[in-house]
């Protein structure tokens, strides 16, 4: 019995050449990546590739004969099964039975697939379909579990897969259509080959152009983490980031990494009104920028989680709003659900290098008013704003550094632990609340930790005598006296890769700065069960004497702690970084304060409409004004002329000439003048009869500038771009706008040509030229017009066009050949014939053919392409 | 200036016979223009289709229709050809003179101006090559005697399509000496009822065929043809569709240069029965299905349909977008 062949020799060749065997080097590549990434398949790549690639070259060969390919199919399998479940017995001991069961998995699994695969190419249509998906699918799955985030990594475990998908299914389509008859097969699929590999490198080099800066933002943003080398500068950290503008603000999500740089510079000056009871001792509380209350395991990175429950945080954009007008957030006040021991306090910020729209303050603030940096001083400072907080008289500074001798801070603490220790569990609060605020992962690292946290706090009885407990383990001593613990900038980092900073602090260390501190302190707590979240923004420190209740902030302040929640007293700092050698040496000297407020009787927010440098004039169009602390404002745009004579000019940047100001500039005006004092106001008034009051030039003696027009564009502009580092839309517009670009080249071209064809035609004067001109005009219009002159010689042609359109082509065609071949010259009437041809053959022909048919032919470019063309020979 | 205006006149009388000839064979002005080309070229003609086409009759026309110098009219013979048939009847044999007491030789069928070999694929090869011999050489050579043919020697042959048994096909050598091979074809719906309508008056037009062109008329037109003026890209044209035919994959076996010089004086010929002194495009698009086709052996049958076309069409559309040149 012969058994039928399904497929030529020829095409079960091209499958194993050109199907199987890049299949087969991309199996081998991809078992070697996962060889090398998984323990379990004993790095045996190559046996393992064989398997796969001998199953699949057997199947190709095998249904290359006319085999069914169920049945075949189940038999193999059915074998496969059998073999897996008796190869036990061939095994000897315990180990080796564990080692060959593997073996035979690994086996069966792949040739299983590589047969299937073979079965596919051979006879299987979409089986490359399936496979491609397949294959992606794994490359995306391997590529979401790396967190190895490079460019090239992604590109190298990705790329090759793509490329192979697009491959594959592409030459098994051109191989299924490979007929018999073709002489010239080989030939042709590696003109094809050639080509596609052509097209696909084009895309992939210009894909990795035209996403070059945002693929190397995503390494910078996510890589990095794994390689830790605490000789390279670049992996040093900071708590504070530089803007563009030369200012610094805190940053949205810290890491632990080897190193913590630091600077000098003076970020803003403070006033808090916040004193202990005696009303002299100051009472320093951190002020605060964000709260972190997430962790990202992968990457060891503390974030901000704008969907944290009962969201407290308070940021307003102080630049953004107009200078003394203020915004005020209750939500803030109500999130804290703090109802015992609170206090609203004041405090004014005076920034230095601090970000125009940044706004730091002790929690929990809810109000922010710009105010102007008092004249003096407005070299010193760029902007200022005065803010207000729901503070708890709980809250201080003083906690881990208690400044000895002082009877006032010792009793403070003394009693807001005995406070606090009424605090015993949890049980009232929010299950959803407490849940966010207690969850740590749950993997060996953390179990740890949380043995750490049950021996610390095996003792303490309530969650603030943990607290203290776990203060006391860092501030602890170890069997020789040394501290346990110990401040530095320069922590390292652990020696096995795949260790975590956090436990290695915590267990082997003992060295770190304030975010491993307050890491450690967190996670400790939420062992504990006790809700907790880390606060960053900047340590508040008492330095000054002089002037109580100032507080200088250098950039080194920058500072994270953890902030734990106490039901009934709300958030409550609590800091566990202990004090280092080199932390707070050298303390900068305190400068004079920027005192002596000025109160502003009128404030004016509108847009200018005109400026008067020489007359020292400014008009404005104001829809909100203060007027002796009372906040007016109308829906009517009011014009106002002001006397700016001795005003100063201000922008967030520091103060700027009066020229600065310019037509349509968003400005505040505020005026000090004493002529104002005396007018009053009663509650009847409205922004109209208050403006009524005022003289006719109101004096000002202030001027803030907010951000002008063009730059808060540019500004927004900048935070879209950056909100969307793929800039699919840009890249939508530029492929649409080219593709449009071509759609109109090739309607244009047919015209183009027409138009230069008659053109050319009209300016001939010799007449032998002219005719063949005409000539060539008539064909083309007539080609455009899907009149081919396809197999038929002039005279026939002619004929055919007379017989469609009762022209006269035919004498003209004559008229040209014998021109063209024979002897003699265009007879007078001839040339006028030919003169006046195409005008009346045209009109002849449109007569004919509808309009928006002669149109959709005219503009039809394959017409065009078929009249340029050479044709072939068959 | 005289040889002009003779010119003239015979190319009006060619124009006349064309028409003279139509008048009995209706609708096939085609096929008369290009019997009429293969006569003023000096050569011969195939035409091959069914019986009952027409084909003795337009033979018998045209022979009628030129005077010959001594006879009435040309001087017209048929020969049908059967498998039994010898050169010997064709060419003619000696007989023995009882009164001279010596072998004469009497002249066969051969001997002809318009000569009608009807059927010519059913005769032996020896016969087809005998003719086909004459036909090349224009003399028939007897012992040592030579006897030249008419002046004017014109054959027309015809061979059923339908392959018959005892036929004996023409190799392609000897389809070669044929200038050019025409398939006379039924004609249309009207014309044939025309003819149904009319066969009487057909008949007796047959009949009484008026004499249009003499004898000498046409071989001064046979003279007339080697001037008719060819240009030079018509001339390329010739050699490419020549050396196409040998370079496609489909043709087993292309055109020969013979067959190129040919096609030369055919389309010489075919321009002055159309009343023009120059070749054009049209010459070159009409004629080479009949000059060449019967020359090449296609790979296949669907070649046979598409190859010459294309190749044809390859160069009426260079020939279509050359610049004039003056």
């Amino acid at each position: 019995m012969s058994i039928g062949k399904v497929h030529s020799w020829k095409k079960v060749i091209a499958q194993l050449v050109l199907l199987a065997a890049p299949t087969a080097v991309l199996v081998f590549y991809l078992l070697k990546q996962l060889n090398a990434a998984e323990s379990v398949l004993q790095n045996d790549w190559f046996r393992q590739g064989c398997y796969f690639t001998g199953a699949m070259a057997t199947a190709i060969l095998f249904y290359s004969f006319r085999f069914r390919v169920i049945t075949t199919t189940v038999i193999l399998f059915v074998v496969l099964y059998f073999f897996y479940k008796f190869s036990p017995a061939l095994a000897v001991g315990e180990y080796d039975a564990f080692n060959i069961q593997i073996q035979v998995i690994t086996f069966c699994l792949l040739a299983g697939i590589g047969w299937l695969t073979g079965m596919g190419f051979s006879r299987w249509r979409f089986y490359t379909a399936f496979w491609s998906l397949l294959l992606l699918g794994l490359a995306i799955f391997s590529v979401s579990r790396t967190s190895d985030f490079k460019a090239a990594a992604i590109i190298t475990s990705f790329a090759p897969v793509l490329v192979y998908s697009f491959y594959i299914i592409y030459m098994a389509e051109l191989i299924r259509n490979m007929s018999k008859e073709e002489k010239y097969f080989s030939w042709f699929v590696v003109k094809r080959a050639f080509g596609f590999f052509v097209l696909i490198a084009l895309i992939l080099l210009s894909l990795y152009y035209l996403f070059q800066g945002d693929f190397n933002a995503i390494e910078k943003e996510w890589g990095g983490s794994k390689q830790g080398n605490y000789k390279d500068k670049g992996n040093s950290e900071s708590m504070t980031r530089d803007n563009k503008d030369g200012t610094i603000s805190n940053k949205d999500q810290t890491k632990l990494t080897g190193s913590l740089s630091r600077d000098q510079r003076l970020v803003f000056v403070a006033h808090l009104d916040n004193f202990f009871p005696d009303g002299k001792t100051p009472n320093p509380l951190y002020f605060t920028a964000y709260y972190f209350t997430k962790f990202d395991t992968l990457t060891q990175t503390f974030e901000r989680d704008p969907n944290m429950p009962d969201n407290d945080l308070f940021t307003p954009d102080p630049s953004k709003i107009p200078l003394y007008f203020a915004k005020t957030d209750s939500n803030v006040i109500k999130n804290t659900h703090a109802s015992v021991g609170r206090k609203i306090i004041n405090t004014e910020v005076y920034k230095v290098f601090m970000a125009p729209g940044d706004f730091v303050a002790p929690s929990t603030s809810f109000f922010c008013q710009p105010i102007p940096v008092p004249n003096e001083y407005k070299g010193q400072y760029r902007s200022a704003y005065r803010a207000k907080m729901y503070v708890s008289e709980l809250n201080s500074a003083y906690f881990i550094y208690n400044p000895g001798g002082n009877k006032q801070i010792e009793d403070f603490q003394k009693i807001r632990f005995d406070i606090l220790r009424g605090v015993t569990n949890f049980s009232r609060l929010d299950k959803k609340f407490l849940n966010y605020y207690t969850f740590m992962p749950k993997d060996e690292e953390y179990d740890r930790i949380r043995h750490l946290a049950d021996s610390l706090g095996a003792d303490a009885k309530t969650p603030a005598d943990k607290m203290l407990a776990i203060r006391s383990y860092f501030l602890g001593k170890d069997e020789f006296g040394q501290p346990l613990y110990k401040y530095t900038d320069n922590p390292g980092v652990p020696g096995l890769p795949s260790a975590n900073k956090l436990t290695y602090f915590l267990f082997e260390n003992h060295k770190g700065y304030c975010a491993y501190y307050a890491g450690a302190t967190l996670f400790l707590l939420r062992a504990m069960g006790i809700p907790s979240r880390i606060a960053v923004g900047y340590l508040t420190e008492d330095r000054s004497s002089k002037n109580p209740g100032w507080y200088w902030f250098y950039e080194k302040q920058a500072h994270a702690w953890v902030q734990v929640y106490f039901p009934g007293y709300g958030w409550i700092d609590f800091d566990t970084t202990i004090p280092g050698t080199d932390h707070r040496d050298a303390p900068q000297p305190d400068q004079t304060p920027p005192l002596n407020m000025q109160q502003a009787y009128f404030v004016a927010d509108g847009n200018v409409t005109d400026i008067d440098t020489v007359k020292k004039r400014m008009e404005m169009d104001v829809t909100k004004i203060i007027f002796h602390d009372k906040d007016y404002d109308s829906k009517v745009i009011q014009h106002i002329v002001t006397d700016v004579s001795l005003a100063t000019v201000s922008s967030d940047t520091g103060t700027v000439p009066l020229s600065y100001i310019k037509k349509g500039m968003h400005v505040t005006a505020a005026s000090y003048s004493e002529s104002l004092k005396n007018l009053s106001s009663n509650d009847a008034d409205s922004m109209k009869s208050v403006l009524a009051k005022m003289p006719k030039l109101i004096p000002i003696d202030e001027i803030k500038v907010l951000e002008p027009e063009s730059q808060a564009q540019e500004k927004k502009k900048e935070a879209e771009q950056s909100a969307r580092p793929i800039d699919w839309i840009r890249v939508l517009i530029v492929s649409l706008l080219s593709i449009l670009w071509l759609v109109l080249m090739v309607f244009i071209t047919p015209t183009f040509i027409y138009w230069w064809y008659r053109y050319s035609a009209a300016t001939e004067k010799e007449p032998a030229k002219k005719a063949f001109k005409v000539y060539r005009l008539t064909m083309y219009y007539l080609n455009q017009m899907d009149y081919y002159r396809t197999n038929m010689g002039p005279r026939q042609y002619a004929k055919y066009i007379d017989g469609t359109f009762n022209t006269d082509f035919e004498k003209y065609s004559n008229i040209y050949q014998r021109l063209k071949y024979g002897p003699g010259e265009l007879s007078p009437q001839e040339t006028t014939y030919v003169n006046s041809f195409f005008k009346q053959f045209r009109g002849k022909v449109t007569s004919r053919i509808p309009y928006l048919k002669r149109r959709m032919k005219f503009y039809n470019i394959y017409n065009t392409i078929h009249f340029f063309t050479q044709p072939k020979i068959k | 200036m005289e040889q002009q205006v003779q010119l003239q006149q015979a190319l009006s009388n060619i124009e006349r016979l064309t028409n003279n000839i139509e008048q009995v064979i209706r609708g096939k002005r085609m096929q008369i223009q290009f019997i009429l080309t293969a006569l003023l070229a000096k050569g011969h003609i195939l035409m091959e289709d069914n019986p009952g086409t027409g084909k003795t009759v337009m033979a018998k026309t045209l022979a009628k229709s030129i005077s010959g110098s001594h006879t009435g009219n040309a001087n017209f013979k048929r020969i049908q050809f059967t498998p039994d048939l010898l050169p010997m009847d064709l060419i003619g044999s000696h007989i023995f003179d009882d009164i001279k007491k010596e072998f004469i030789f009497k002249k066969g069928p051969l001997f002809c101006n318009v000569l009608l070999a009807d059927e010519i694929n059913r005769a032996s090869p020896k016969v087809q090559s005998a003719l086909l011999e004459c036909m090349a050489e224009h003399q028939i050579t007897m012992g040592e005697t030579t006897y030249p043919l008419e002046k004017l020697f014109f054959t027309i042959a015809t061979q059923n399509p339908v392959e018959m048994e005892g036929t004996y096909p023409l190799p392609a050598a000897q389809l070669d000496r044929f200038f050019l091979k025409i398939y006379f074809g039924y004609v249309d719906e009207q014309t044939e009822m025309d003819i149904y309508r009319n066969y009487l008056g057909i008949q007796s037009n047959l009949e009484h065929v008026q004499q249009v062109l003499s004898m000498d008329e046409i071989l001064f037109l046979q003279d007339e043809t080697e001037k008719v003026s060819i240009h030079d890209e018509i001339i390329a044209g010739v050699k490419n569709i020549v050396r196409d035919t040998r370079v496609h994959a489909d043709i087993l076996l292309g055109a020969s240069t013979r067959s190129g010089i040919t096609f030369l004086k055919c389309l010489k010929a075919y321009a002055l029965v159309n009343g023009r002194t120059f070749v054009t495009e049209d010459d070159l698009q009409h004629l080479t299905p009949a000059v060449i086709d019967h020359r090449l052996i296609y790979r296949t049958k669907e070649a046979k349909q598409k190859a010459l076309a294309s190749i044809l069409d390859k160069e009426l559309s260079r020939l279509s977008k050359l610049k004039i040149n003056s």
